[in-house]
């Protein structure tokens, strides 16, 4: 299994130089509930579509950035760094009525 | 005995280039140009193996690579198919799965008592009495599998190519070739793949102008090298001798052809039943005539063209044509609408019967040679993997893709055209789409497409199959790889497997070494007949990888370690040193003994490369941030200039990694981390850093900067020689990070230690390591200095009850459990693993890590047993043997209870036994006096 992943700093690359960080979720930080808490620590969507994820550059430029890629077909339709994601939208796999996601 | 024909124009051997390899001990002569088989065939070997099951005698077949029949032991390589490897001058060829030798194979007795192995046999017999299975086990098992597996290393590394081209053309037939003709001309990047080292079938002139024009217009053309599947990217992989090849493109154009199929009757599988691929490659390429009496089987053009080729090289020829009318012939005879009702033979085919298709009886003709010719499956495998849509034809009787992927183009035999010049034109117009859909320029191509869309199309007439089955004594093989027979498949389908699927997996049909190539069509049409369902209902079996056979070594690659060493390695092995492996890295495990070297550290001076520390630079406003975040220590309230340990852990509360931070400027800190932690830790400390999105920089310079560590009670004399600066105990004092020149060269010196002596971390630019190594070790020649390595440094640590993360903790281990309690200041607002931490009491662990001396001479090894009342309640986790204590000490995970000075408990390992004593201070210098001094 590998495809090609768009890094924002280096272009298409083979997804094997790539380190893959997990679906995005969000830290319970410190007045976090016990739930969500738990959600964060030991739970994940394990969408089955698109999601937004975390990949490494490891044997590349190193950077961490966001991807959307589609769980079953590895299809990436888009890569972007952190900072660049738009304000105020949520990540994709982050959906209505998945309450114990913060 | 055959022998070699008069030369013709198209052949491929070079009778002036005459080679020579050993067969099973005798020596056999060949021409450069020819197949192992070819050689074989033409020094009148008829029997090429024996089959999988049955043992019978088998004999060439396809000569294109497509069925089991040929595979032979080469140069001690299993399962070559020798009826395509190209001979080489002194190779050692055998046949396989027969003894003593395949002409007398004493298993041929297995082909009698068949009728004990039906499919699926092993589930149905030999299971009373109970011991039957456990006395017959052992005896299938050996008689099981193919060829010898090699001992020896049998090649030298693969390599791994990637190519991006804009078009991927896999074939390199007419359509192939046409397509990327096309591409190329159009100034796309083109790739054609073949399998074949040879194109064409023997005819001068067959492809070679389409093949000269892809080449000229710039097509990369990669003979012998064999795309055995496609995944997802879509990525197609192909095997080469000497590399594998992963290939991305923008468009992919299938022009796979197809693969002859045989006819099912008794005795189909006789040495001397071949298909016409087999008999026209024999004569046309290789100059053998396969047989001097032959009968040919078809239903179309291809069988008479192989007719007059075998008519013309010399043989006495009879066609029966399936189709009523038949067609006149001039040279030899035809039996029309007629077909082989069954063959007869022992070791080569005798006679067949000729008769009415799906009648039973006929008249029979004595012959040496039967071909089937002109049955074709398309080779829709590798198409099929990319997710392309199947279906029934009726005028091809063969699935056809109906729909494909974007981007995804198939031309020639695999999308249905029967005659070259429809395949062309089908070629030309996946070359033309491929290249407009990528944008490059093409004037004519609306006139040319409409004119090639005309010629695409296949106007030849309607296939007509020969009947599922023969009738007469005798197996009807559907499946050569796995000696499957209708009656077997007939068999199964009444034991309720009835679909291809599930015959697939229970009597293995299309699973062997062909992979279905050579049974596909049989298997289908037999396993409808016995569901009364009908061929269009009956799709093939699902394609997987590979769809050639690949030697595991291709995909395997280079076998390569990675293997790291210090810029002072060479120092260390000049000095003697043994060296062991840490990750990734080559460290001195000792130098002389570790003993003596300890010696040194504790009562004058030793040196010991650390240059494996992963380190970090943090820089930027918010630094601070970061690290208050990442670390459970406060930072916040670090000095300039200062150094504090650090113990990394995750949101769970479980210990990373420990580490000592340096604040080298107001925004700017020095991080460093256990070496075998590096890669994971800088991944882990960026991730954070992205995530919070905070304003720092975190550069890894682990490579950048050497270092060693310089301790003992004589250490500060040895750095003041070194070093202008004042290194007085009030000027660089203990957690002090200092910047000054060490023997001229730059560096952080880190008053840190990490084996309780008065010692300096030194960082400076990696590629002085020698300069310093051997500046230091002059400067400290006066005092007695020695190099010391890791096993000294282990023993140091452990007098000092310095932990090792990941050795004496594990992936539960948080930082109350091994009395770090101090490190975690829990008022802070937020760290990672703040939350993790409140859920544990910090005053009442579960369990701990203590320190303990051991009485006794034996050494507990890592991971030996702590017992309570014949209970296993903990291990041990690091242990040596101490000078300084004398005895045994060591770290061990113990009840919470027990952690206080003085508790005994029982350590186990096997037979031995030892008695541990709680410690629960660093058994050398508990103060802390020396480090600090």
């Amino acid at each position: 299994m590998t495809f090609l992943i768009e890094c924002p700093n280096c272009g298409p690359r083979e997804a094997l130089e790539f380190s893959y960080g997990g679906e995005r979720s969000h830290r319970a930080g410190p007045e976090a509930s016990e739930t969500d808490l738990a959600g964060y620590l030991f739970f994940r969507d394990n969408v089955d579509g698109w999601q937004t994820e975390w990949w490494a550059h490891r044997d590349g430029c190193r950077a961490w950035f966001l991807a959307e890629r589609h769980t079953k077909t590895n299809e990436v339709r888009r890569t972007f760094r952190p900072s660049d994601h738009d304000e105020g939208a949520t990540d994709v796999n982050v959906g209505a009525g998945e309450a114990s996601q913060v | 005995m055959t022998e070699r024909i008069g030369a013709r124009a198209g052949e491929e051997i070079r009778r002036d280039r005459p080679i020579s390899f050993d067969f099973e001990g005798r020596s056999v002569s060949a021409f450069e140009g020819d197949t192992i088989g070819s050689a074989l065939a033409a020094a009148g070997v008829t029997i090429t193996g024996r089959s999988f099951k049955y043992h019978r005698a088998r004999g060439l077949y396809c000569m294109t690579g497509s069925c089991p029949n040929c595979l032979m032991q080469v140069d001690g390589i299993p399962n070559v198919r020798s009826c395509i490897e190209p001979v080489r001058e002194g190779m050692r060829v055998q046949r396989q799965n027969a003894w003593p030798s395949v002409t007398f194979d004493v298993h041929g007795w297995l082909n009698t008592f068949s009728f004990m192995m039906p499919p699926g046999f092993y589930y149905k017999i030999f299971h009373r009495p109970r011991w039957a299975w456990k006395t017959v086990e052992p005896f299938i098992r050996s008689k099981a599998g193919l060829g010898t597996v090699p001992r020896e290393k049998d090649h030298d590394p693969r390599e791994v190519h990637n190519l991006h081209p804009d078009v991927l053309v896999i074939g390199a037939g007419a359509a192939g070739l046409a397509a990327a003709a096309e591409a190329a001309s159009s100034g796309l990047s083109t790739v054609v793949l073949d399998e074949r080292t040879t194109l064409g079938g023997g005819e001068p002139d067959e492809v070679a102008g389409l093949e000269a024009e892809a080449r000229e217009a710039g097509a990369r053309i990669l003979l012998g090298s064999a795309a055995f599947g496609v995944f997802g990217g879509p990525l197609v992989a192909a095997a080469a001798a000497d590399r594998l090849y992963r290939i991305r493109a923008r468009h992919l154009v299938f022009a796979t052809g197809a693969v002859e199929q045989g006819a099912v009757f008794p005795n189909n599988d006789l040495p001397g039943v071949m298909l016409s691929s087999a008999a026209e490659l024999l004569v046309k390429r290789y100059r053998v005539l396969p047989g001097r009496h032959a009968v040919v089987l078809t239903s179309g053009e291809r069988g008479y063209e192989t007719a007059a080729t075998l008519r013309e090289a010399g043989a006495e020829v009879t066609v029966v044509d399936l189709r009523p009318q038949g067609r006149s012939a001039t040279g030899f005879r035809v039996i029309a609408g007629s077909t082989i009702v069954a063959a007869e033979g022992r070791r080569g085919i005798r006679e067949v019967v000729v008769g009415r298709p799906g009648e039973e009886g006929g008249a029979t003709l004595p012959c040496d040679l039967l071909v089937v010719a002109g049955f074709q499956a398309p080779s829709t495998n590798l198409l099929a993997m990319t997710g392309a849509e199947l279906a029934f034809d009726e005028d091809a009787q063969a699935f056809l893709p109906v729909s494909l992927p974007p981007n995804v183009h198939a031309a020639g035999a695999v999308a249905g055209a029967r005659s070259r010049e429809a395949a062309e034109a089908q070629g030309r117009i996946a070359g033309l789409e491929a290249a407009s859909a990528l944008g490059a320029p093409n004037a004519d191509a609306g006139d040319r497409l409409e004119r090639l869309r005309t010629q695409a199309v296949e106007g030849g007439d309607p296939i007509v199959l020969p009947p599922e089955f023969g009738h007469g004594h005798g197996k009807q093989f559907a499946c050569l790889c796995m000696d499957v027979t209708r009656k077997e498949l007939k068999t199964a389908v009444a034991e309720g497997f009835d679909s291809m699927e599930l015959l697939k997996r229970y009597t293995t049909i299309t699973m062997g070494p062909c992979q279905g190539k050579a049974c596909m069509t049989a298997s289908q049409r037999l396993c409808s007949r016995a569901t009364g369902s009908s061929f269009a209902g009956t799709p093939p079996t699902t394609s997987r990888p590979p769809w050639v056979p690949v030697e595991l070594g291709t995909l395997a690659g280079w076998r390569r370690t990675p293997r790291k060493e210090t810029t002072m390695h060479d120092r260390h092995a000049d000095a003697g040193a043994t060296f062991m492996w840490a990750g990734d890295w080559r460290r001195p495990h000792r130098y002389t003994t570790p003993e003596e070297e300890v010696e040194a550290v504790r009562t004058g001076v030793g040196l010991i490369d650390v240059s494996t520390l992963g380190k970090f630079r943090v820089k930027g406003p918010e630094a601070v941030t970061l690290l208050e975040r990442l670390y459970p220590n406060r930072f916040s309230d670090l000095e300039l200039g200062r150094i504090r340990y650090g113990l990394m852990l995750n949101d769970e509360g479980v210990i990373l990694d420990d580490g000592t931070v340096a604040r080298v400027g107001e925004d700017e800190f020095f991080v460093t981390v256990t070496t075998g932690n590096t890669a994971a830790l800088e991944r882990w400390i960026t991730w954070w850093n992205a995530d919070w999105a905070l304003d720092v920089r975190v550069l890894n310079v682990s490579g950048a900067y050497g270092a060693v560590n310089l301790a003992g009670p004589s250490a500060r004399e040895v750095m003041s020689a070194l070093t202008d600066a004042d290194v007085s105990a009030e000027a660089v004092k203990y957690l002090s990070a200092t910047t000054m020149d060490v023997a001229g060269v730059p560096a952080l010196v880190l008053r840190i230690g990490f084996v309780g002596e008065l010692g300096y971390e030194i960082h400076f630019p990696s590629m002085y390591g020698e300069h310093v190594w051997d500046a230091i070790m002059a400067a400290g020649e006066p005092h007695g200095i020695k190099p010391f390595g890791l096993e000294a440094q282990r023993i140091l640590r452990l007098e000092k009850q310095h932990i090792l993360v990941g050795q004496d903790t594990d992936a539960e281990s948080d930082p109350y459990e091994v009395g770090m309690a101090w490190a975690v200041k829990a008022e802070k607002d937020d760290f990672l693993g703040k939350r993790g931490l409140e859920g544990l009491d910090a005053e009442a662990p579960g369990e701990r890590l203590v320190g303990f001396t051991a009485s006794g001479d034996w050494l507990p090894p890592e991971g030996a047993s702590v017992v309570h009342e014949g209970v296993w309640v903990g291990r041990v986790t690091s242990a040596r043997k101490s000078a300084a204590v004398g005895a045994i000490v060591g770290l061990a995970w113990v009840p919470a209870g027990w952690a206080s000075d003085g508790t005994t408990f029982e350590i186990q390992f096997g037979s031995h036994r030892a008695t541990g004593t709680v410690a629960m201070h660093p058994f050398y210098d508990p103060e802390g006096q020396r480090l600090r001094s």
